[in-house]
């Protein structure tokens, strides 16, 4: 039972970094900010933005 | 004890994996279970990673876990960041698992589903793991430098140069071709058509939603994304049956050519947080989530192989595409067993996230076994359907004949019976008008895994999952076309920006319009040649991006091989210079016979002889002769384009063995360019 948590957990942290949420808390964090909207756009802007000069794999 | 069990266990591991080898390759003549080709792949892959990985790791690179890593060094909270180990892991391989491992093992199936899965198995250990791990390793030594960057820095500005141009070149090729898979999937599929359709308002609601309505909330709002796929398939089948909007989403694949370019032009210049994007993270999760889903089904029905382990087209008359087995099945078959592309990922986001050295093994290694063994479910796939109904969904009408009777009636004098009636009740139970000539590899991948997943439902079913996979391989080669175009348009911009400076700036907006265009005329060229070829375009398009995509794998194991001369591991090089030296091979036999073959289903100039020889023998119609000059045109380009990918790869590779010589010969300094060595402050517990 306890391994099935730890795998759960694993899960979530997992869709949390795909979905880019864990970095949005690490930058909160990095910059002793708070969560709002215009904070958000921000982070995601700067994101995106290096995302998308690198190629994606075929 | 425990030492002597963990022998026993891999000497268990090793019987396995020789006995399901073994039935793999010697059974002929019944179809055996797809359980065998798990087994072979999994045990195979299990011991490469226990003994050839680890031997890498521990003797060759010498992964160091006292050393900080740039995750460490350089932690901004944001690119650089110490990751979990399976955290990256997923992240990865969410990031190198595309189409490719699907589609390439779908079409290499017409040789039989023997060459292709070996190919896989050996190809995936010996060589795309080890250039993903040793890419990986370089670039973490190297603060997370990109691939381009670190040629020109370990061998040279020559080389740096030519791998810029070539990654240019391969992504104009890989677009076109990913496009015309789609182009193929959808043609003359309302069912399909609008389905795909509506994941772009969808898109762009979640974009929309995600930036004003609940900033942040990605998971959230990908579920909900999700949800609106699943309705707009439901709905896709309304339309499909309803007079009105059937005829309005029933396209030509001309018109969906147009569309996608089009699409691709707009795409690429909206905001990307708008739509590309929101439909990146729902085809990540989409794709995780079908990939698992395809592992559980084939592990729960453990469907039979239909194909025989060996067809009639090892030959090379094979109707899908030209070509023997050797070395057409090894450039069709890319990123299920090696791919260049992996190099640019495995030096992007990656390397910048590894918390300790001794994780790049289990990332850069692993993941990529984790992507041959999807690349063999597709095999298995495509094989559990009947073989007859395998090449009437994926010969082209130029092969087999116009009309289903005469395909029909070809396919079966090849020893695989099928007949018109029969695809017409299977097209019919997966709300298809036909499934005759839908040439790419996507329904055909779509018809198998339906058919895996439809057995626990029944045939009532059978629509529903067709027209879901089919959506989830769109889903993600239109988020490919979306950043691949832009990301075109930015290293076109950098290249030009040195003639014109205003061309570099990526706000100039004339800069951004004109680049943009650029790069979707030249792949949109390529992917209108392709619908337009009475062959199905994949026949040509396929090779060429295979070839262009192992030549990149070369790149990458030149790089790999500098480093490794470089760091003074000359006795370890066959590492590298094994699979280096059998993809030149393979990459130069191909792309040779793709431009010199007299053979005309097989070599461009050979083909283009014929068409001309036809036009001047007057054999054909007057109405017809602008269509063969086009013709002709294309061959005579796809055979110059062909040609430079050799050239460009040629020059890095004799720009390597100049740079490896000095070096063994000692007339030229081994500088290596990593970091420096910094002592790691991370302990155990925080990771």
């Amino acid at each position: 039972m306890k391994r099935l948590k730890k795998l759960g957990a694993l899960l979530a942290a997992l869709l949390r970094e795909l979905a880019d949420e864990s970095a949005y808390r690490r930058h909160l964090a990095a910059h002793g900010r708070a969560h709002s909207g215009a904070e958000w756009r921000r982070f995601s802007d700067q994101r995106l933005r290096a995302r998308y000069t690198r190629p994606k794999c075929c | 004890m425990k030492r002597t069990l963990g022998w026993f266990l891999w000497a268990a591991v090793s019987v396995v994996a020789a006995v399901a080898l073994g039935v793999v390759a010697l059974t002929r003549g019944e179809a055996i279970d797809s359980m065998w080709l798990v087994l072979a792949a999994a045990c195979t892959f299990a011991l490469g990673f226990r003994f050839y990985g680890k031997f890498i790791a521990a003797r060759v690179m010498a992964l160091d876990d006292t050393r900080a890593t740039p995750a460490e060094r350089l932690r901004n909270g944001h690119d650089f960041e110490p990751t979990n180990k399976w955290i990256l892991f997923g992240h990865h391989f969410a990031a190198i698992a595309g189409p490719g491992p699907l589609v390439g093992p779908v079409l290499a199936a017409q040789f039989g589903y023997l060459p292709g899965t070996l190919w896989i198995i050996a190809g995936a250990v010996m060589g795309g793991a080890v250039q993903d791990f040793t890419i990986l390793f370089a670039s973490m030594r190297r603060d997370g430098k990109s691939l381009g960057e670190m040629a020109r820095e370990e061998i040279g500005k020559v080389g740096g140069f030519t791998a810029l141009v070539t990654v240019l070149l391969i992504m104009i090729v890989l677009l076109a071709t990913v496009a015309l898979v789609v182009v193929n999937a959808l043609k003359g599929s309302p069912w399909g058509t609008f389905t795909i359709a509506a994941t772009m308002p969808i898109a762009l609601f979640m974009g929309l939603y995600l930036r004003y309505v609940r900033p942040g909330k990605v998971l959230e709002c990908s579920a909900m994304g999700f949800g609106l796929v699943v309705a707009a398939i439901f709905g896709g089948q309304a339309v499909a049956a309803s007079a009105a909007l059937g005829p309005v989403f029933t396209l030509s694949g001309t018109a969906l050519a147009v569309a996608i370019i089009v699409y691709g032009f707009f795409a690429s210049a909206l905001p990307v947080w708008l739509l590309l994007a929101p439909r990146d993270y729902l085809s990540t999760f989409v794709k995780l989530g079908v990939v698992s889903m395809l592992a559980v089904g084939i592990l729960v029905v453990r469907p039979h192989l239909q194909l025989p382990p060996f067809t009639r087209f090892t030959d090379g008359t094979g109707p899908i595409f030209g070509g023997k087995v050797f070395p057409f099945c090894f450039i069709t078959i890319a990123c299920g067993a090696i791919s260049g592309f992996h190099a640019l990922i495995s030096s992007g986001t990656t390397p910048k996230m590894i918390a300790r050295e001794s994780h790049a093994l289990r990332i850069g290694y692993g993941s990529m076994l984790l992507e041959g063994f999807v690349a063999v479910m597709a095999m298995i796939a495509a094989s559990v359907m009947q073989p007859g109904v395998y090449f009437a969904v994926n010969s082209p009408a130029g092969v087999v004949g116009a009309t289903p009777q005469a395909a029909a009636a070809t396919i079966s004098s090849w020893g695989f019976p099928v007949t018109a009636a029969s695809m017409e009740s299977l097209a019919r139970a997966v709300g298809e008008k036909t499934l005759f000539f839908r040439t790419g590899g996507a329904p055909s991948l779509a018809l198998g895994m339906a058919h895996i997943f439809a057995r626990a439902g029944g045939r009532a079913v059978l629509g529903f999952w067709y027209h879901f996979a089919i959506m989830f391989e769109a889903l993600f080669i239109l988020t490919l076309i979306d950043a691949g175009t832009r990301v075109g348009r930015f290293m076109l911009q950098d290249m030009l920006g040195h003639v014109a400076k205003p061309l570099g700036r990526t706000s100039w907006m004339p800069g951004v319009i004109a680049t943009s265009a650029a790069i979707v005329a030249a792949w949109g060229y390529f992917l209108y040649q392709g619908v337009r070829d009475p062959l199905g375009g994949i026949n040509t398009l396929w090779p060429l991006f295979g070839i262009s995509n192992q030549l990149l794998s070369a790149v990458a194991l030149c790089v790999g091989t500098t480093i490794l001369i470089k760091m003074h591991r000359a006795r370890y090089i066959w590492i590298t210079g094994i699979p280096l030296a059998w993809l030149v091979v393979v990459t130069f036999t191909a792309g040779w016979q793709k431009i010199f073959s007299p053979l005309a289903n097989v070599g461009f100039l050979a083909h283009a002889g014929r068409l001309g020889a036809r036009l001047e023998s007057g054999a054909a119609a007057a109405s017809q002769a602008a269509e063969i000059r086009r013709l002709i045109l294309n061959d005579r380009l796809d055979a110059v384009v062909c040609g430079v990918f050799l050239a460009l790869v040629a020059t890095i590779l004799l720009d390597s063995l100049r740079v490896w010589a000095g070096i063994l010969r000692g007339t030229r300094p081994a500088t290596l360019n990593e970091a420096s060595f910094v002592p790691t402050k991370l302990d155990r517990e925080s990771l």
